[in-house]
């Protein structure tokens, strides 16, 4: 390969190395603590942050544009003047040189529209740091501090339980195991205190991390505690007033954890409980509030099968069958509340509402009127009435915040005073051509950080460990390259011939050295999990640009001495002039 | 040429000293046993601290607050509706005491601040709870402090108030006056809800001794008896896999009496790391594991890289004995062992200067590994190497493959 195209290819790598490094560096040192609070959110909370901060933004404008306020308006509200502009010229009206209040409200035909554009501008913020978020290089638990739970979820006893009704032993547990996952999910969302990581591990195991503090008694009867599907009767009139309330006071109705602060505002024998919707990532989404009564109507382990399937006339239905106590709980139940709603509801969230056309005396019920989507999703809520899928901890640890931040510390000093002693006694020894191997470490941590950015991949002490390793590595690279170089030297070779064939000699044994290693982390990282697989995935790619700095960076520094610089002579080792 | 140093004199005693101290690794394994961490040994581990609150905040109102403690500062992170999204910051430079912290505090719409401690007591020496959720609401969220002067709990007064669970092992962390205690429950695998049924039980026992909001969680960590099993059974397989596909390689590059010392090198130096754990009580953990795994991966290239050399000293001079390109090809390479094994050593030594607990002992073991990685490429690898070469027909010299031609290069039509 020519110098040239070795220089390009070099430049071009350090060049995708920094747009991967760069969500890292935005995120942990130019995003402002507030903004990632907000952006560790889960989604929910994001779309009512959004919601709530532009309903209170609008309540200011109206009350700006009533009060005829001759102020222009604030920054916040650049993205509705960029709107009004657009429809003044439409309307070839003379657009005004500063925005007050009164022309701009009055530019929009409805108060919806402004509210939408005032949300979409903070929903867009916040998922672009959560974007930046999501690419960044993640501090795993032992660096951050957290929780990490594994569960085991018991399939065989849920299979047990269930063993009359499978025909399809692997499709049972695909699905018994989606179940578990899912109500997990939907449980621990509740939380949101900062987005939590939940993964299928293996067959029959749930990993969760939720990085920062956490209550661990709460999680813990969230996590194993069994969901409790019921229905209950709602009560419109409460719901209906709760709206009106709602509407008036949008900024002091709740607190930051969706809980009352005022409860008065509800009857007493009441609850609110948000009604779900799952969003186009199948995450769960509020869609509104209903008040409902807090007696429970029927209990779901009446429940004895669901379907969800189409009716005559082609709408999506779901179909669930009672037992007997079930049925005759349910005959009254519908004879005495026709017109009314009723609420299916799972770990306090309402899953969906119908309302009671006629008495249902036969125990076998119909719900319609949502997509084939909605149904099947319903269907699977229902399911848990029935379906029990135990589930163990197997593996629980909390790690303090503020031991994380002692451990970042720590970790940070000893890289760098490691490199630091590293490069010294190089420098020291190999004198300029000490520069390369300088050169060559720094690059190749910077390549190492950004390939774990990219990969998405959680540093944690283990994979600092192997870090480590690849310095070690790298200097080896090194070190036998300039051994060999001497060696030449001493031979009364040239220096450019003695670098060439330097570099020859050792390619080799560079090679042999850091396949083998590389065999033996990729290996590791594939089939190791924890510990192991963070080290491996640190040093399989060290292993890498390890080889490439050695090989290309530092041999490009030498002939850029030779040829740009002219230099003659090699200053490699205090012995050999 | 160099003049060879006779590093063969000595691969016979050694090896045999070699010999010695593994099999002493291996009888203490059997005798003192191996101080095995939480992950391989089903149970609870829970560190604690005993401390009265300091300061309580509490907070009603519709805005999200969550604290941050930093090594620097207390951090308030603000957002939600109400006012402008905003960080306050109360470095303990300039808010030196709790008197301070609480005036600037109280001051914030909503926020109510007891204060418990003097307040003249340093802001910096709060702590908090791992276990309590950091966004301020109606239920307090507490800073702890250790009183001046106070006499404070012993182990013992620890170990009594946890008398209920026999195997419980109590340690104190750090100095006495820091009130920290390492408490440390097994689970025999017969209790199915253990993790709920040790924790829960800890708590209460902590409780009723020395008052609920006096305990001061700084981490637990509670496995398994199943999943410590799959860990330790794993991490044996792994190796022996690694070992496996590493003599494959060197075997297709080198020769299977070069692979088979070179295995028998790695072997030695992960044999020797665990010796010293044994002997140390070191505690072994999956950081124990990543800290063999690395030796291994260290002591490969290090063995490799003579190994090379042999080969192409093998071709140069065909001449020699294999004994005397062992010599040769390490002297030969000598001065880049040990200048790679001082500089990755200066990396591991610093991490050694500035960790503690476990990263400190992981550090530890990596430099007992070094050394023996050096060691056994010279000594060990070679020792095998030679050994097998006598019982070779050619006495382990190398001899160039002669390429048969081939029978026909095939005719132009």
């Amino acid at each position: 390969m020519s110098k040239r195209s070795r220089l390009i290819l070099i430049l071009v790598v350090l060049a995708v190395c920094f747009a991967f490094l760069w969500p890292t560096v935005k995120w942990y040192y130019l995003t402002p603590p507030e903004d990632q609070a907000l952006a560790l959110g889960s989604r929910e909370r994001i779309k009512d942050y959004a919601r709530n901060m532009a309903v209170a933004d609008l309540r200011e404008l109206k009350e700006a544009a009533k009060a005829d306020s001759s102020d222009p308006v604030a920054a916040k509200y650049d993205v509705l003047v960029a709107e009004a502009k657009k429809s003044y010229r439409i309307m070839k009206k003379d657009v005004p040189e500063t925005w007050t209040a009164r022309p701009l409200v009055a530019s929009f035909s409805s108060e919806m529209e402004v509210l939408l554009l005032l949300e979409n501008r903070y929903r867009e913020h916040i998922l672009s740091i959560k974007k930046t978020q999501a690419s960044a290089v993640k501090l795993g638990l032992d660096l951050s501090g957290g929780m990490s739970i594994i569960i085991k979820a018991d399939l065989d006893r849920a299979a047990e339980s269930q063993k009359d009704s499978i025909s399809d032993m692997g499709a049972f547990r695909a699905e018994a195991m989606s179940q578990a996952l899912e109500s997990i999910n939907s449980r621990i969302d509740r939380f949101g205190l900062s987005e939590p990581v939940i993964r299928q591990q293996g067959v029959d195991r749930i990993y969760i991390e939720i990085p920062g503090t956490a209550d661990s008694d709460r999680i813990n009867s969230i996590i194993m505690g069994r969901g409790m599907l019921a229905f209950h009767m709602v009560d419109d009139e409460a719901t209906q007033r709760f709206m009106d309330y709602y509407t008036r006071n949008p900024a002091s109705t709740f607190d930051a954890e969706y809980n009352l602060l005022d409860e008065s505002i509800i009857p007493p024998d009441t609850r609110l409980l948000g009604l779900y919707r799952k969003d186009s990532y199948g995450l769960d989404e509020r869609a509104g509030f209903l008040v409902i009564r807090q007696d429970v109507a029927l209990e779901g382990r009446h429940i004895q099968s669901a379907e969800s399937r189409r009716d005559e006339m082609g709408r999506p239905v779901v179909n669930f069958i009672l037992d007997g106590e079930g049925t005759r709980i349910f005959a009254d139940l519908t004879a005495n509340n026709v017109n009314k709603r009723l609420a299916i509801v799972s770990d306090n969230k309402i899953r969906s509402n119908a309302v009671i056309n006629e008495p249902i005396p036969g125990g076998s019920v119909q719900i319609s009127g949502f997509s084939a989507e909605e149904a099947e999703n319903l269907r699977a809520v229902l399911r848990t009435a029935w379906l029990n899928v135990p589930l163990e901890l197997e593996n629980q640890q909390i790690i303090g915040a503020s031991m994380g931040e002692e451990a970042i510390n720590q970790g940070m000093w000893a890289l760098a005073c490691g490199l630091a002693a590293v490069l010294l006694f190089l420098l020291l020894y190999y004198q300029g051509a000490g520069i390369n191997a300088l050169v060559a470490q720094v690059l190749n941590l910077y390549i190492l950080f950004s390939v774990l950015s990219a990969l998405n991949l959680t540093l944690t002490l283990p994979s600092i460990a192997g870090m480590i390793l690849t310095i070690g590595m790298a200097v080896d690279a090194n070190v036998v390259i300039f051994e060999r170089i001497k060696d030449e030297l001493r031979l009364k070779k040239g220096r450019q011939a003695a670098i060439a064939s330097g570099f020859d000699h050792a390619f080799w044994a560079i090679m042999d050295a850091n396949i083998t290693t590389f065999i033996a982390a990729v290996f590791l990282s594939q089939l190791g999990s924890g510990p192991i697989r963070g080290f491996a995935y640190s040093l399989a790619i060290g292993v890498v640009s390890s080889v490439f700095t050695a090989l290309f960076v530092s041999r490009l520094i030498f002939d850029f001495g030779t040829d740009v610089l002219k230099s003659k002579k090699l200053l490699i080792s205090w012995r050999i002039k | 040429m160099k003049k060879a140093i006779k590093f063969s004199r000595i691969f016979l005693p050694l090896s045999l000293a070699s010999i010695a101290v593994i099999v002493s690794g291996i009888f203490g394994l059997q005798t003192v046993g191996i101080n095995l961490g939480i992950d391989f040994q089903a149970g609870f581990i829970g560190k604690v601290r005993i401390a009265p609150p300091a300061v309580e905040l509490t907070y009603t109102g519709s805005r999200s607050i969550t604290v941050d403690q930093s090594a620097t500062a207390i951090n308030l992170i603000m957002t939600g509706i109400g006012s402008d999204n905003e960080t306050l910051r109360y470095p303990y430079t300039q808010y030196e005491t709790v008197g301070d912290f609480e005036r600037a505090v109280a001051s914030i719409p909503g926020i109510q601040v007891t204060v418990r401690a003097p307040a003249s007591y340093p802001l910096a020496a709060l702590f908090t709870d791992s276990g309590s959720i950091a966004r301020l609401s109606a239920h307090p969220y507490r800073f702890h402090y250790i009183p001046d002067g106070s006499a404070g709990i012993s182990s013992d007064e620890i170990r009594q108030a946890i008398s209920r669970f026999p195997s419980a092992a109590v340690q104190v962390l750090g100095r006495p006056e820091n009130q920290a205690f390492q408490i440390r429950l097994r689970d025999d695998g017969s209790d199915p809800n253990a993790s709920m049924n040790l924790r829960d039980g800890l708590a209460e026992a902590l409780s009723a001794a020395f008052g609920e909001e006096n305990i001061v969680l700084i981490s637990t960590d509670f496995v398994g008896s199943q999943f410590s099993k799959t860990l330790a059974s794993q991490a044996v397989w792994l190796v022996l896999g690694t070992l496996v596909l590493i003599m494959a390689y060197a075997t297709i590059r080198f020769r299977w009496d070069f692979a088979l010392g070179a295995i028998l090198a790695i072997v030695h130096d992960a044999l020797m790391m665990v010796a010293f754990i044994v002997w140390t009580q070191m505690e072994f953990n999956s950081l124990t594991i990543a800290a063999i795994l690395t030796i291994i991966g260290y002591s490969i290239n290090d063995t490799v890289v003579v190994f090379d050399r042999i080969r192409e000293n093998m071709k140069l001079h065909p001449e020699l004995s294999i004994v005397e390109h062992l010599d040769l090809s390490q002297t030969e390479v000598l001065s880049r062992t040990i200048i790679t094994t001082v500089t990755t050593m200066l990396a591991v030594l610093s991490l050694f200067v500035f960790t503690t607990g476990d990263m400190k002992a992981f550090a530890l073991a990596l430099l007992v590994g070094m050394v023996s990685g050096v060691y056994s490429t010279i000594f060990i690898a070679g020792a095998f190497i030679s050994f097998v070469s006598r019982f070779r027909k050619d006495g382990g010299r190398i001899r160039e493959k002669v390429v048969a031609p081939k029978a026909s290069d095939g005719a132009l039509v």
